[in-house]
């Protein structure tokens, strides 16, 4: 369903990053995703997946080559309500805070109503439709730690959603979720995209589950080693995985099913 | 004796910057906290008590400077302060919390050598440390008011962005937040206020009331803007009990403010501890 034409949502062209230490964690990496593409990269711990989301978000400046969002290299993009942003969940560590499910979710239109504003009545319906989309009306007056992993992911995917994202990047969006609400939030994902035509990036190490539900599939270990439909993925995972791990690598990630 | 707040104009000036420390300074407080920046409030009043001692030594030794409030020193000190955290939160980005020891530690050792080289103060310095009633001046009341209006306009106009940002600072970065810039005023602000509230509470317990009414504000608060709501509650009757108890009993004010706000932190403890029992 994904057309390769026009200008692509995500390019990225020679990309490589290297930390101030000298490690160098991504190399050549080029990367296209199209309007209506859902793209899951995986790779090992240390694979250098997340540099690459915080590379695509503008959070790290690349050491070599160019990144560019919509069509605009990412020094002069300032359309960042373009973008939906849902962190892994243990980095937030936002457990304690006394915010409600309704408070976190508004936060999410900060950008999209600018500084010296105040949310209006159709900002707050806004907030309401999309609480109930991911399905925690009944808690939204709650605190978010009184909600289980799942509930509490769901929040943040809320939170990006609300400003109507074109693109959507989640990074390891179901680490510390139970198997149950991952089907549900794969689900919840594909009918975003089917309703909105949304573009979606997902960083997952979790390739069994992730790779039902995705279109496209890259393969990241440093370098791009695998870069097509997920479709191509499923039928060339042996050579793909020797490709990036060298020989004698088992492969680890069916426990699902 | 109630009179007495209304007849004598130092009291009355008391009593306002009382209640405006007791409107601010957990607003600022709840902000502080949610990010694990408590410690702030300490780090900045010792590096502003350095300020005012820099103050009165150059007003002890030239006549100038003797014209000049202290108190204005230890605003552009804490200012200092402030900017100087930021910077070093930037360099350690791993330990942020090592800003705080490093300010204070500079600001406690900065202070002692101005006292030694000023050979002492005969301005009473004890009301600096603790806080005391009768020295609130209208200069201090006027300043404290600005300050108050500057606080209070900011969470008018940018409470959204301070949520944000304080929620979860990378997801505000993407959003497009000017971050940087409002940490920056954030941190002017809190300084702002621990210069100006220094005359009541005392430079080495204001901490406590940024800290205290939040911390009990937390345990029973059922979304953010009730936080700020109860923690805005608790600190006025603090300051209030506080300032009359201590004026009762001829108590250093700033330490029965705190001491209020310490029996109210338990009373909260307690009573959540109760409710969770008859459940």
């Amino acid at each position: 369903m994904s057309q390769e034409q026009g200008t692509p949502v995500v390019n990225l062209t020679s990309v490589g990053f290297r930390y101030d230490d000298g490690k160098t964690v991504l190399e050549d990496i080029g990367l296209s995703l199209y309007k209506g593409d859902f793209l899951g990269i995986v790779g090992p711990n240390g694979s250098g997946k997340s540099t690459l989301m915080k590379v695509v978000l503008g959070l790290l400046t690349p050491t070599t080559g160019t990144v560019e969002l919509f069509g605009t290299p990412l020094s002069k993009f300032r359309d960042w309500t373009k973008v939906g942003y849902v962190a892994q969940q243990v980095a937030h560590g936002a457990g304690g805070f006394p915010a409600t499910v309704r408070e976190v979710v508004a936060s999410g239109l900060v950008g999209r109503v600018g500084l010296f504003r105040r949310l209006k009545a159709e900002h707050y319906a806004k907030v309401e439709q999309v609480i109930e989309r991911v399905g925690l009306k009944v808690k939204s007056d709650e605190r978010i730690n009184k909600l289980s992993g799942g509930q509490l992911q769901r929040v943040f995917i809320a939170r990006a959603l609300v400003a109507d994202p074109e693109l959507l990047i989640l990074d390891e969006p179901t680490v510390g979720v139970d198997q149950e609400s991952i089907e549900q939030f794969y689900g919840l994902l594909r009918s975003l995209k089917e309703e909105s035509g949304m573009t979606m990036m997902i960083i997952s190490h979790d390739i069994g589950v992730m790779s039902e539900w995705v279109t496209k599939v890259a393969c990241l270990n440093r370098r791009i080693h695998f870069h097509g439909t997920a479709h191509e993925f499923e039928h060339n995972q042996e050579d793909i995985f020797k490709s990036m791990y060298g020989e004698g690598f088992k492969l680890l990630a069916h426990h699902h099913q | 004796m109630l009179a007495d707040w209304w007849n004598y104009e130092f009291l009355r000036y008391t009593l306002f910057s009382g209640l405006l420390i007791g409107l601010i300074c957990p607003i600022l407080g709840t902000f502080l906290i949610v990010r694990r920046l408590s410690m702030m409030a300490d780090g900045l009043s010792h590096v502003t008590l350095s300020g005012v001692a820099a103050g009165m030594l150059l007003g002890k030794k030239f006549a100038l400077f003797a014209a000049i409030n202290p108190l204005f020193f230890g605003m552009v000190f804490s200012v200092i302060g402030s900017l100087f955290i930021e910077r070093l939160r930037k360099v350690y980005k791993a330990y942020q919390d090592l800003a705080i020891p490093v300010i204070l530690s500079a600001g406690l050792g900065l202070f002692t050598v101005l006292v030694s080289v000023a050979d002492g103060f005969n301005t009473d310095l004890y009301s600096y440390l603790f806080g005391k009633i009768v020295t609130v001046t209208i200069e201090d009341l006027l300043a404290l008011v600005g300050v108050a209006a500057a606080v209070l306009l900011t969470v008018a106009l940018i409470y959204k962005e301070l949520f944000a940002v304080s929620f979860d600072e990378e997801f505000a970065r993407v959003s497009g937040v000017a971050r940087k810039r409002i940490n920056l005023w954030f941190m002017v602000l809190v300084a702002l206020t621990i210069a100006a509230s220094m005359r009541i509470v005392g430079v080495l317990l204001i901490s406590a009331l940024i800290t205290l009414p939040v911390a009990a504000s937390l345990q029973i608060a059922g979304s953010f803007r009730q936080a700020i709501w109860y923690s805005i509650i608790f600190a006025e009757i603090s300051v209030l009990s506080g300032l009359y108890i201590a004026y009762m009993m001829d108590w250093a004010s700033g330490g029965t403010i705190v001491l209020a706000a310490v029996l109210i932190l338990m009373i909260v403890l307690l009573g959540k501890r109760v409710r969770n029992l008859m459940r």
